[in-house]
């Protein structure tokens, strides 16, 4: 029940639904149909996983009074406030500056100014990057570094005004040597997940059992 | 004068954050918890209201899609995760998710990520009237490719006419490839903070268009 | 005493001094304003040619896949394309891939909706014109000449109206999404019984003219994840949806191998992408004029012109001070 069951429940599902995508038949959609429908509503409820999880450890943080405890109280504050703002007020999840509430302030003055300034931070970081550790050290990485260049001052409207060999050589680069870089990573990737499917599907692969009940 | 606050809110949040790169300090980690707690909340704000509440509980309560029952339980069944006893059940939603997008995914991956691209690659290496440019790049699409995957099969060592020399040219290609890649990464995180640098000098104090 | 060379000195400079010079160079091209021209490539104009294609017959799917991190790249693409469709007339369902991005959608409606935004369109909600829809006055041409016979008249400033369930309805987030992408090939309504607003797509015309994917003309990825291969994986290889993606610099170089193969219609690849989309709507007069992706452009012409002296002045420094023969390099981190 606790391993053998979930391993043919993968197995059955996974077989099943190859072999759909190949029959036409009424019966196979009516399948596909029911599983599309299903499926989301299933793994709504892992949100709750999460939510719990994130409960879990920010409770024991406050109450062991461990380093920076005070800031959970910042997540679960808002954890718990901003489901139950939009329950008060569901209109402002369609949103709209006509119907102000704090749920709509909460994410839109406060979590999208936060979460954009977090990653233009990476900005500064390249840029400090770029000066401190990319070094032509040998032929390859000279390649890398002249690609790089050239890419960069084809991609910008400066580029254009320097040459037109610019954007045309960084183009090239792009369609052609980047493309056929690409193809074989994408190539080998899409091998590697099609084999890893099935490792999952025939039970080779089974760590996402985990250790839930042993 | 919702619209001012919330602007002079964002504001001040982006400048808490751009505070660390002075150092660290109390606002900024302020800010950062705030971001986790305020996007988990909306996630299942969001969640209930768009998926949950019309697709599982107004039907099951409108007395008319009885079988909906099976996906609400399934989905309950991942909660047991944190019953010590019974947290082996939350296998069984997990296991029906994972088999069945497996079993979805492969016939679909196959065509997406390995025909369509084997398809691709046979492109003429020469053609009438096919500028030299566009010829030259075909060839180092064609030969490219197959050197780069030469490179990448590590179940061989890379000695030899075929091993050898194809790794070495497919490693100049990756360079070349992951070159371009490092010229856009640049471009991108200067985008971000561009994007930025807008909102504080156009919508916060309106220096700016 | 050792004396300490100038290029060790170059090496350890503050961290903090370099965070200035991008801060200052990321300010002040705004104020000077070069306004140098945006030169449009082949993958921006494959999707703005298929876009320009469409009209009131058809329907697009844009997917707002990214989230608040990767707005700077990823809004305006996703703006340009709807204010392309709304322009022609064209029916756009937006949909999310995870709840953060359900707020970017809201967020890119909130500014195409805005009067103070310039070349904005009129919003018409979905109960506004319920009587109209009653009595049967769908089509896009007769509902305008209903509604403005109403008395109705279009805002100064406004270039026209968006009907919600008409012109475009916001579907929102869904879990899964990459098996939503594929439910939606047989059925858009069982995926979403209601849009964002509580409203019922069963009664919307627009979906009741597009009932599933394959009666949809193309869609728009926006995204700053994987999450656009779904498209292509989920819906193009399964029933030949023309996609078209919008992402990200940093994976615009992952994805040339689908626009080469053709299973991507074209390609706005990060700011640069974004800007030249803008030139081909203002160009051909479907907006006013540009807007933020091509000012931002000037800046980064800087910025990378900054970032390539540092890679210049950083292998200088560390060739012409010998630190290529040095094991490890002295000084503060």
């Amino acid at each position: 029940m606790k391993r053998t069951v979930p391993l043919m429940i993968v197995m059955v599902g996974g077989i099943l639904m190859i072999i759909q995508y190949f029959i036409p038949h009424q019966i196979s959609q009516t399948i596909f149909e029911y599983y599309t429908d299903w499926a989301p509503i299933i793994v709504a409820f892992a949100l709750v996983l999460g939510v719990g999880s994130l409960t879990r450890i920010h409770s024991h943080k406050i109450k062991r009074r461990a380093q920076n405890w005070p800031y959970s109280w910042a997540v679960l504050i808002p954890l718990y406030t901003m489901p139950f703002l939009a329950h008060i007020w569901p209109q402002s999840l369609g949103g709209g500056m006509d119907q102000p509430s704090i749920y709509h302030f909460l994410f839109m003055h406060i979590q999208v100014p936060i979460q954009a300034t977090m990653f233009s931070m990476l900005a500064f970081y390249i840029a400090s990057a770029a000066f401190r550790a990319f070094r032509a050290k040998s032929a390859l990485a000279t390649v890398l570094l002249i690609a790089a260049v050239i890419v960069m001052l084809g991609q910008v409207p400066i580029g254009d005004l320097l040459g037109k060999w610019l954007p045309s050589t960084g183009l090239w680069i792009l369609r052609y040597p980047n493309l056929a870089a690409k193809r074989a990573i994408m190539l080998g990737v899409g091998f590697g997940m099609l084999a890893t499917n099935l490792k999952i599907i025939f039970g080779v692969e089974r760590n996402w059992l985990g250790g839930a009940g042993k | 004068m919702y619209e001012t606050l919330g602007i002079w809110a964002g504001a001040f949040f982006t400048l808490a954050i751009y505070s660390f790169l002075y150092k660290e300090n109390p606002i900024y980690r302020l800010a950062e918890h705030l971001v986790v707690g305020i996007s988990a909340g909306y996630g299942m704000a969001v969640t209930y209201e768009i998926t949950l509440k019309p697709r599982l509980i107004e039907p099951l309560l409108s007395g008319d899609h009885w079988v909906l029952i099976i996906p609400g339980i399934l989905g309950i069944l991942y909660i047991t995760r944190f019953i010590p006893g019974i947290a082996w059940l939350s296998r069984y939603p997990i296991a029906f998710y994972m088999g069945t997008s497996m079993g979805v995914a492969f016939p679909l991956t196959m065509k997406a990520s390995v025909l369509r691209q084997l398809e691709g690659a046979m492109v003429p290496l020469f053609q009438e009237g096919m500028p030299w440019y566009t010829s030259l790049g075909n060839v180092v699409m064609i030969l490219g490719t197959l050197a780069a995957l030469i490179y990448f099969f590590f179940s061989k060592p890379h000695k030899g006419l075929f091993f050898g020399t194809g790794s070495k040219i497919g490693i100049w290609i990756i360079m070349l490839g992951f070159g371009a890649t490092f010229g856009f990464t640049v471009m991108g995180r200067i985008s971000l903070l561009i994007g930025r640098v807008q909102y504080l000098l156009g919508d916060w104090l309106h220096l700016i268009e | 005493m050792s004396a300490v060379s100038i290029w060790e000195k170059m090496l350890n400079i503050d961290r903090r001094w370099i965070f200035l010079s991008i801060g200052v160079v990321s300010i002040v091209p705004f104020f000077i304003n070069f306004g140098m021209p945006v030169v449009t490539t082949d993958e921006v104009e494959g999707i703005f040619d298929y876009m320009d294609e469409l009209g009131p017959e058809n329907a697009i799917f844009v997917s707002f896949d990214f989230a608040p991190g990767t707005q700077a790249e990823n809004m305006p693409m996703a703006i340009g394309v709807i204010r392309h469709a709304l322009h022609n007339n064209v029916p756009v369902f937006m949909t999310a891939n995870y709840p953060l991005h359900h707020g970017m959608m809201l967020a890119a409606m909130e500014y195409i909706l805005n009067p103070n935004t310039i070349g904005y369109y009129q919003d018409v909600p979905f109960d506004e014109w319920s009587d109209l829809r009653e009595s049967g006055i769908v089509a896009r041409d007769d509902l305008e000449e209903a509604w403005e016979g109403q008395g109705n008249q279009l805002p100064e400033g406004a270039l026209g109206w968006a009907f919600e369930g008409r012109d475009y309805a916001m579907l929102g987030y869904a879990p899964v999404f990459n098996l939503v992408i594929l439910g939606m090939t047989s059925s858009i309504q069982t995926q979403y019984p209601v849009d964002t607003h509580g409203n019922p797509t069963s009664e919307m015309p627009m979906l009741q003219e597009h009932k599933n994917l394959r009666e949809v003309d193309m869609a728009l990825s926006c995204s700053g994840s994987a999450a656009c291969v779904w498209w292509v994986t989920y819906a193009r290889e399964k029933i030949g949806l023309p996609i078209a993606f919008g992402v990200t610099a940093v994976m615009a170089t992952d994805y040339f191998p689908y626009i080469q193969t053709g299973q991507v219609i074209g390609q706005m690849g990060g700011l640069r992408g974004a800007a030249e989309y803008e030139v081909l709507l203002a160009e051909n007069g479907i907006t006013p004029s540009t807007d933020k992706a091509f000012t931002g452009m000037d800046v980064q012409s800087a910025a990378h012109i900054l970032i390539i002296l540092f890679i210049i002045m950083g292998n200088i420094a560390y060739f012409a001070g010998g630190f290529h023969k040095q094991k490890t390099l002295k000084g503060r981190g």
